[in-house]
């Protein structure tokens, strides 16, 4: 059940440096964008920062966890296991990476220190749930949604695992946890949001306000304000549950495409705009788009994270990972 | 010599209801954004309905990435072949494309699958 092996830790990888610097101006400006290649093939998507200072990013295409180190561009890739599809990854309260394998349908606890790989699968019955987003909760339990149309949870002390149906079925996609608490999923084939009962495991739908929008992803910010990326409507939108209502602001640009959505330490929002080819970061001050088009076609960021100035992004498209720094000014 | 002409009827019979059985498990997962049911519109994914034959990029009702728009533009079609190797490394065929997930290695069930979405008798 418990795997290690390390893929590629090579001086080759090392000289993987920072593929491009420029600059963009904005409130806050400039901001430094650089790239960093990973492996060909591997379909380098989502990513979260370590503890210290390493980049986790998932190999949905060669079933790895991959770690960049952006200070040299060097970077290792940890096998799965056989068959291994890995789609989301987060920090747990324990400093370790875990993953959603969907490959395996599995729970994948990876050791930062020697890189072991844990298992925790799910119920035989749950087959098929295409793993993809997971949050862990202020209790230290990891709350997970599957696109087939399930959330669940499972207790990392005790291997336990929970699978609730999603409300309206299939589509159950990103995940946030807000500074309160409050565990919230989107569907993405559902049209929806809703918020999870963390004592019951019942979730309630809220419906934003444009039809058929394809909420893809959720993150809350300071103040519990839940962000959506709008996948059909190319919209991001926010609502706030204190009082229920909702915002929504079109990305720029001809037909927009909104994938990833992320909240910032500054309560900036990010976004990732597949027709443009772009991340896109949003000033819910100002209500102003800045855009960073990929220097390369197909790019498809998919799903991004952060530290105070650094906004990250795995390209999928291009088997590279992707910052944006914001400069302080001298 | 009998003996193996049982033997070979015997797999035969067995061999069609595990592929079929092959097919729908291998399809789960694609669930999630497709459906084969002509009907079922405005999912995450293009319909499927009769994808075997018809022109890449086919579903009119759909927006599609632009890696198969340029292919449905330069008129290449889903047979069989095509749509297995597709199912090996969707991104190795069309890069760019915004479908994600990982190609299935085993030809057996990429087979299978290709058939399941080819042949509704076979559902």
């Amino acid at each position: 059940m418990n795997r290690r092996q390390f893929l590629s830790s090579t001086a080759a990888g090392m000289l993987a440096a920072p593929a491009l610097l420029r600059g963009a101006f904005a409130q806050e400006g400039p901001f430094r964008v650089k790239y960093y290649p990973v492996a060909a093939g591997m379909g380098s998507r989502d990513v979260t920062p370590a503890p210290d200072g390493t980049i986790w990013f998932c190999g949905q295409r060669n079933g790895t966890l991959g770690r960049l180190d952006p200070r040299d561009g060097s970077f290792k890739l940890v096998d799965l296991g056989k068959g291994a599809a890995p789609h989301g990854v987060i920090i747990g309260p324990d400093g370790a990476p875990w993953v959603t394998e969907g490959g395996q349908n599995a729970i994948a606890r990876v050791d930062p220190g020697d890189h072991k790989v844990t298992l925790f699968r799910l119920p035989e019955k749950e087959a098929y749930a295409n793993l993809n987003t997971a949050v862990f909760d202020k209790s230290g339990i990891y709350w997970f949604t599957g696109q087939s149309g399930i959330y669940g949870r499972l207790d990392p002390k005790s291997g336990d695992i929970t699978v609730f149906k999603a409300p309206r079925g299939r589509g159950t996609y990103g995940m946030t946890i807000t500074p309160k608490g409050d565990v919230w999923y989107a569907s993405l084939a559902g049209n929806h949001i809703a918020k999870i009962d963390l004592a019951t495991g019942n979730a309630t739908v809220v419906e934003p306000p444009t039809p058929k929008q394809g909420a893809r992803r959720v993150w809350s910010d300071s103040s519990g304000r839940i962000w959506v990326s709008e996948w059909n409507s190319g919209n991001v939108s926010m609502h706030d549950p204190a009082d229920g209502s909702w915002k929504a602001w079109k990305l720029p640009g001809e037909n927009p495409r909104t994938y990833a959505v992320y909240v910032d330490d500054k309560d900036k929002v990010w976004l990732t705009d597949f027709s443009a080819n772009a991340i896109v970061r949003f000033d819910p001050l100002t209500e102003k788009f800045n855009a960073f088009p990929s220097d390369m076609p197909g790019a498809n960021v998919r799903q991004m994270d952060g530290r105070p100035g650094e906004t990250w992004g795995g390209e999928s498209g291009t088997n590279r990972l992707v910052v944006i720094q914001t400069v302080t000014p001298a | 010599m009998r003996f193996f002409a049982a033997l070979l009827l015997l797999l035969m019979s067995t061999a069609a209801p595990v592929a079929a059985e092959d097919g729908a498990r291998l399809f789960a997962p694609c669930r999630a954004c497709h459906s084969l049911d002509a009907s079922e519109k405005e999912l995450p994914g293009p319909n499927l309905a009769g994808i075997v034959g018809r022109k890449i990029g086919g579903d009119t009702a759909f927006d599609y990435s632009p890696a198969l728009r340029k292919a449905r533009d330069e008129g290449l079609r889903w047979d069989a072949q095509r749509l297995e190797s597709f199912l090996a490394d969707p991104a190795e065929m069309f890069p760019g494309l915004w479908m994600s997930m990982r190609g299935i290695e085993d030809a057996a069930e990429r087979q299978s699958l290709v058939r399941f979405l080819a042949e509704p008798s076979s559902r």
